[in-house]
């Protein structure tokens, strides 16, 4: 007797209602952008940190997750990195930035933007 | 129009006298040699004067200071032991000016630094940069800090 089985799977990224809201303000007046595509590169005092970009269209190899009507694009090569990571926007008076919360990072920098897995 | 209010060359360099609405900005050893010799103490006015013991306010910062800012209200930047590289500017919102502080106004907005923070930046220029992925403050072109963090955070001096 076979049942089906249901497999749990999970986004590979999770906004936060606040990164939602930005996101969609920053598309707002750009319609020819469909969302935003996060990305790795190796940079910084720890190895990696994060890149932030307008796509215009998914690439083949692009991971894509849809939450709350936003569309956000993960690189090939960001979405092991990425995998379970919640990403979230962070407003202060002096400065305002998205932030990863990354559960498979060992370490940070002192300022958060450059990390190792 | 707001450019040609501005005036070329002004956007970048604080001008001369704006340190004059700030106390007169007392050395902060100046207790131990008014104790000492009882006379004001003012024992090396030439320092101040140099022209390089400044910090430079960006277009972008001073224009990014006037929307957030309300009266009263400056940009302090510290510099603290910490981050990668040994240390790292910090920055915050201030009210108060301290006795060893000194303002750099330019076009209404104010930047506070204390005098022991201004050994390591003075000559450096604070700007407002503006990325998707995040917009803050950042202190650049800095003559004293030898190589930083990619982040702009952290730096280390020059030996």
């Amino acid at each position: 007797v076979s049942r089906r089985k249901i497999l749990a799977t999970r986004a590979a990224l999770t906004l936060t209602p606040s990164a939602v809201n930005m996101i969609r303000t920053l598309l707002q007046d750009k319609p020819e952008y469909i969302g935003l595509k996060v990305g790795v590169r190796t940079r910084g005092c720890n190895g990696l940190t994060y890149t932030l970009d307008y796509t215009k269209e998914k690439e083949k190899s692009d991971e894509e997750v849809v939450q709350d009507g936003v569309r956000v694009f993960i690189e090939k090569k960001a979405q092991l990195t990425l995998l379970g990571t919640e990403m979230d926007f962070v407003e202060t008076k002096l400065s305002s930035e998205f932030v990863f919360n990354n559960p498979n990072i060992k370490g940070t920098c002192g300022c958060g933007e450059s990390f190792n897995i | 129009l707001l450019h040609a209010a501005r005036g070329p060359g002004q956007a970048l360099v604080c001008p001369p006298h704006t340190p004059a609405p700030v106390l007169p900005c007392p050395p902060r050893y100046s207790s131990a040699s008014a104790q000492e010799s009882g006379v004001h103490p003012n024992p090396n006015p030439t320092k101040a004067a140099d022209t390089e013991d400044i910090v430079k306010l960006s277009k972008t910062c001073v224009q990014r200071l006037a929307q957030i800012m309300e009266k009263g209200e400056f940009l302090r930047i510290s510099v603290e032991g910490g981050g990668c590289s040994g240390f790292q500017y910090k920055f915050s919102v201030d009210t108060q000016k301290n006795e060893d502080d000194r303002v750099f106004e330019q076009e209404g907005v104010g930047v506070i630094v204390d005098e022991e923070s201004l050994e390591f930046v003075k000559g450096s220029t604070v700007d407002f940069t503006q990325e998707l992925i995040r917009s803050t403050f950042q202190v650049l072109k800095n003559p004293q800090a030898d190589h930083g963090c990619s982040c702009g955070a952290s730096f280390s001096i020059k030996v």
